[in-house]
């Protein structure tokens, strides 16, 4: 049975990474389409992704200043909300919370159509910044719950000591509850960030056709047949998404932030 | 919060009152924060809804109106009633099926996993977290993509079939036909796509690390002690399942299906690359209007409209479920 148990496991696992590696392999090819395995293995492909052709490194521009811009505003929007869920509770910031990840809850392709009719009535359908608040709003919803599990995390009698001793609150906010919480923040960042890269149909609606990211540049190039350049674009994002999330793991408490049981290790 | 109330701040014995010019300014952030957030997370919606009751111009773009047209073509086609068509009720219906199929084989097999997931050391976990995290972050286009290679019929799954003489095999034995008839096979070798069963393999995989890692937190707070107890008094490991495990995450179960469920609901790439013409969904069609080639906002609108309402009756059963789960 625990035979069993490992073989599902890996089973899972097989069929999980089986596309994945079906993409990154077919990077490899010399020739113009996609094969698997791979014709002619080479590694022009990633010159011409990075440097060389502007297709391709346009929208890597794009996609990076999208997703750091998103990351960075959804942070800032979203540590407000939960600061005032964790100190006071109180109806307005709940009602806060429940805004802030209404467009994470419903399926996202209504949101993109809301966004492209909002940004094309003020005039910022088709810009790069209107695609980096449209990911900001999306994706607020993460930063908003890891921030909170970290503000959660804090021993609130460490908060009295400092009361005791003569800390004002923001004394006592810079001094305890910041530091406790940047791991937390730091991963809420990098969640938004991962999910900003490859997020399609919100930036599709939201971008206009008048500037690509990598993934609406693959969706541009899927009907006319796949090329290995865009394998090597699905090879960068896997790259960047274990980094991070390796990084997460590593730094900060990956289980803790998925909502395992605390008591056990 | 008055004026009085800020005068009394300087009272250095008063620590409650103390606050309330930092609580005025408090309040102006909130005030300031609940407007940025009703204009952009509630806006939007509110514009789709509007203009689902707008009216389109023949040759030109559409304009406002409060007409209900939109959602009668939905519903029984615009020539009602000389004419009935449901052509757009049977695409919600089609976003629904595979909807339903995907999200249910995600959860089924995704079960089992995280239940021996949790069951590992703490570092393992996060190891398997880190892979399934990657793979969940995975955009829809790559994981289309990387299906559509490994069912394509001159270098994948087909391919591999015809190589290793399985197709030969399936013949011999009498089952191609069957493959044949249920359209997952041409006269020479089986055929995945465009398939219902490559849309529904797709679905379901991308929102399978999406079920483990909503499953994650129900199953890691399990009591171990409960099956423990129950394999004590002799019963076997099925019994245990069936009787102590599956009960008590009824209800998390339910909730993360529907979950899915609405996510997939949405679902626009893998249904437009694998669903065959005839079976395309209510995602799909909204494109069309909006972005595509027929170029009717307030009908896209009005789809739009219905889709997010089928969501929202699904996500507030889920919450119950989960509210529900919690009480407990």
């Amino acid at each position: 049975m625990r035979i069993g148990g490992h073989i599902f496991m890996a089973l899972s696992a097989v069929v999980l990474a089986l596309p994945i590696v079906v993409v990154c392999a077919a990077a490899l090819n010399g020739g113009r389409s996609m094969f698997f395995p791979p014709r002619d293995p080479t590694f022009a492909r990633f010159g011409e992704f990075f440097v060389s052709e502007p297709v391709w490194t346009n929208a890597l521009t794009n996609s990076v200043i999208v997703a750091v811009g998103a990351a960075t505003l959804a942070v800032f929007l979203a540590w407000p909300i939960a600061y005032l869920l964790w100190s006071g509770g109180s109806r307005i910031s709940k009602v806060l919370a429940g805004l802030g990840s209404l467009p994470f809850a419903v399926p996202p392709i209504v949101f993109g159509v809301g966004l492209g009719f909002f940004w094309a009535f003020n005039g910022g359908l088709g810009s790069v910044w209107s695609g980096v608040i449209s990911h900001a709003i999306l994706l607020m919803a993460l930063p908003l719950v890891t921030i909170s599990i970290g503000l959660q995390s804090i021993d609130r009698s460490h908060l009295d000591a400092a009361a005791t001793m003569g800390a004002t609150e923001q004394v006592a906010f810079r001094t305890v509850v910041l530091p406790q919480t940047i791991p937390y923040t730091i991963s809420g960042f990098f969640f938004v960030l991962v999910l900003s890269f490859n997020e399609f149909i919100v930036i599709f609606f939201v971008s206009a056709s008048s500037y690509a990211t990598v993934t609406l540049q693959i969706f541009n190039s899927l009907r006319n047949g796949y090329t290995p350049t865009m394998a090597v674009a699905a090879i960068t994002f896997l790259t960047v998404s274990i980094l991070v999330f390796a990084a997460v793991a590593r730094w900060g408490d990956l289980p803790r932030l998925m909502g395992a049981d605390q008591t056990r290790k | 919060m008055t004026v009085a109330d800020d005068l009394t701040v300087a009272k250095p014995d008063a620590p409650a009152k103390a606050k309330a010019p930092r609580l005025t300014r408090q309040g102006a952030a909130t005030g300031a924060l609940t407007a940025l957030l009703v204009i952009f997370c509630v806006a939007p919606f509110l514009l789709v809804i509007a203009i689902s009751f707008g009216r389109k111009i023949d040759g030109a773009a559409w304009v406002w109106d409060f007409t209900f047209e939109n959602y009668q073509r939905f519903f029984v086609g615009a020539l009602w009633p000389d004419d009935v068509t449901l052509l757009y009720l049977q695409q919600l219906g089609y976003s629904f099926y595979f909807a339903v199929i995907a999200s249910l084989l995600a959860v089924l097999t995704a079960l089992p996993f995280t239940l021996l997931l949790t069951r590992l050391k703490r570092s393992t976990q996060a190891i398997w977290l880190v892979f399934i995290l990657a793979s969940l972050s995975m955009s829809e286009v790559f994981i289309v993509m990387g299906w559509d290679i490994l069912l394509s019929n001159n270098s994948g799954l087909p391919k591999l079939f015809q190589v290793t003489g399985l197709t030969q095999w399936l013949k011999d034995v009498g089952l191609f036909q069957t493959l044949r008839d249920i359209g997952l096979a041409n006269p020479r070798n089986v055929r995945f796509k465009p398939s219902e069963f490559a849309t529904i393999l797709t679905m379901s995989y991308l929102v399978w690390p999406y079920a483990v890692i909503l499953l994650y937190p129900a199953l890691s707070r399990l009591d171990p002690s409960l099956s423990e107890a129950a394999r004590t008094m002799g019963a076997n490991r099925w019994t245990v399942t069936r009787t102590v495990t599956l009960p008590a995450i009824r209800l998390p179960l339910i909730g993360t299906s529907l979950l899915l469920f609405v996510f997939l609901l949405g679902s626009y790439v893998t249904i437009s690359v694998f669903a065959t013409p005839d079976k395309q969904t209510t995602a799909v069609a909204i494109y069309g209007n909006i972005r595509g080639a027929n170029l009717n906002a307030p009908f896209g609108s009005a789809q739009a409209v219905i889709l997010l309402v089928s969501a929202s009756v699904c996500l507030i059963l889920g919450q119950l479920f989960n509210r529900m789960a919690q009480a407990r």
